[in-house]
């Protein structure tokens, strides 16, 4: 009885993950781990979810704690392969992976995850091996066309490319990563106007989509060199990780006070005096920048208008 | 039926009502002073309830301990004449304040994650500017209250 309430729970989890609503499927595992806490399954789904909700740290006590209890599972396999991948512990996602695709009841999105990994790995060729056993599993699965649309745009493949990602838009019409490729593969073609819209549909459904935000700046850049240099920045600085931009604004500060010192202490007081205010400026833009960034996405969204053939 | 607990989410604490972002912490590094700073998100992480508390509270001693150490050498080599120039004095308080905004930077970045997690379960939150402008208004007593270079290189503000 308890078993048959736990996998109910689950397969509504996997549901909400497939709507990305996280914190439903958060919920959910919750209420089966509530249930039986020495469910390796659920603190499997668990981990995936909380990946979702991009709370990795929390992901990985989760996948140790599933591998702990369940072992021989192969999903508690595939959802270890997935948070490590996100972790970048690439070796060790791939070690889990292979263990995942080994089972006999393997679906394409354990092939598609592998050949992820192996594209991060660097081995595209044995990425495009794994994406055709995928769609040997499922041909029409959409991760895999959409992964195979991305190798052969890499390789200037541009007509390939475009029909992958047309068939992952047949598809799932709905599906962001497969309209950031279409919207990659129209650019590559020139057709920046097409590259837009798919842009503007991803945004508008997470405007944090890193593809999305990508994809996006490369339109602005194909529009306006400078316009898409601070685009650039401000996408690199919304969807980056924290280090880097701790880094970015510990060395500019050196830089500036250093910079303000010597210039000072060489007799040019007037200079240091203006690099002072270039400093303060820069502090005061690093406040508001994001801000405005965050105002301009809104309004470039708020009127979104998609194409009639859309 | 208990929920499981997840192991990123912050424990229930009587002192939530005075959480404050932190980024508000981080502000007061730069303008009030690491007197402030430091002890401000040690005070928020246990007020949060945060899974990593000890790691945050162990960085906040270490910042002021790494502060000491670095204000106390470069204090030692000005007073034995290695350091003659003011140029070589000021470069070397630009190291040690670049030292300390690194450590605030790095404390309230793992400070954000709990506080991400805190907040998406509905946790309380108070926004800090009286305290904030009551530490930028006090920083020069503060200052005051010991006299000599250490201390003034230990609690002055990035700014």
């Amino acid at each position: 009885m308890e078993e048959r309430q736990i996998q109910v729970l689950l397969e509504q989890a996997y549901a909400q993950r497939q709507l990305s609503n996280w914190k439903g499927a958060i919920d959910l595992c919750q209420r089966a781990l509530a249930i039986d806490p020495d469910n390796g399954k659920a603190h499997a789904a668990l981990g995936v979810s909380l990946l979702g909700a991009r709370r990795l740290s929390a992901a990985l006590v989760e996948m140790r704690i599933a591998l702990g209890l369940d072992g021989n599972e192969p999903y508690v396999h595939y959802a270890a392969a997935m948070i490590l991948r996100a972790a970048r512990k690439l070796d060790d996602a791939w070690a889990h992976c292979l263990i995942a695709i080994g089972d006999a009841e393997a679906d394409a999105g354990a092939y598609v995850l592998g050949a992820q990994i192996q594209v991060l790995l660097g081995d595209r060729a044995k990425a495009r091996e794994l994406l055709g056993e995928a769609l040997e599993l499922e041909a029409a699965h959409t991760g895999a066309l959409t992964q195979l649309a991305r190798l052969e745009l890499s390789v200037g493949n541009h007509a390939t490319a475009a029909e992958r990602a047309l068939a992952a838009l047949q598809s799932a019409p709905g599906n962001t990563d497969a309209h950031v490729v279409a919207g990659l593969v129209d650019l590559a073609r020139g057709d920046v106007a097409s590259a837009e819209t798919h842009a503007r549909f991803v945004l508008t459904q997470d405007g944090n989509d890193e593809g999305g935000l990508g994809l996006f700046v490369a339109i602005k850049v194909r529009r306006s060199p400078v316009l898409g240099l601070w685009w650039r920045l401000n996408s690199w600085l919304t969807t980056g990780d924290d280090g880097r931009r701790v880094a970015l604004m510990i060395a500019m500060f050196v830089l500036a006070r250093v910079l303000i010192i010597v210039t000072d202490e060489a007799g040019f007081p007037t200079v240091s005096r203006a690099l002072w205010f270039v400093w303060l400026g820069t502090c005061v833009y690093t406040w508001i920048g994001p801000l405005v960034f965050r105002y301009w996405l809104k309004q470039e969204l708020d009127d979104v208008k998609l194409d009639p053939t859309f | 039926m208990s929920a499981y607990h997840i192991a990123d989410v912050p424990l229930e604490t009587s002192l939530s009502a005075y959480v404050v972002r932190p980024q508000v912490p981080l502000a007061a590094a730069m303008f009030a002073g690491a007197w402030l700073a430091w002890p401000w998100f040690a005070f928020n992480a246990i007020a949060m309830g945060s899974p990593t508390r000890k790691k945050e509270v162990a960085l906040c001693a270490g910042a002021f301990a790494g502060t000491l150490v670095l204000a106390v050498v470069l204090v030692a080599l000005v007073r034995t004449g290695v350091i003659t120039s003011s140029l070589w004095w000021r470069l070397g308080l630009t190291a040690i304040v670049a030292f300390k905004l690194t450590m605030s930077y790095y404390i309230s970045t793992v400070q954000e994650r709990t506080f991400h997690v805190y907040q998406y379960y509905g946790g309380k939150l108070t926004s800090g500017r009286v305290a904030l402008i009551g530490g930028y208004l006090a920083r020069e007593i503060v200052l005051g209250l010991v006299a000599g270079p250490v201390w003034a290189i230990i609690v002055s503000g990035g700014i």
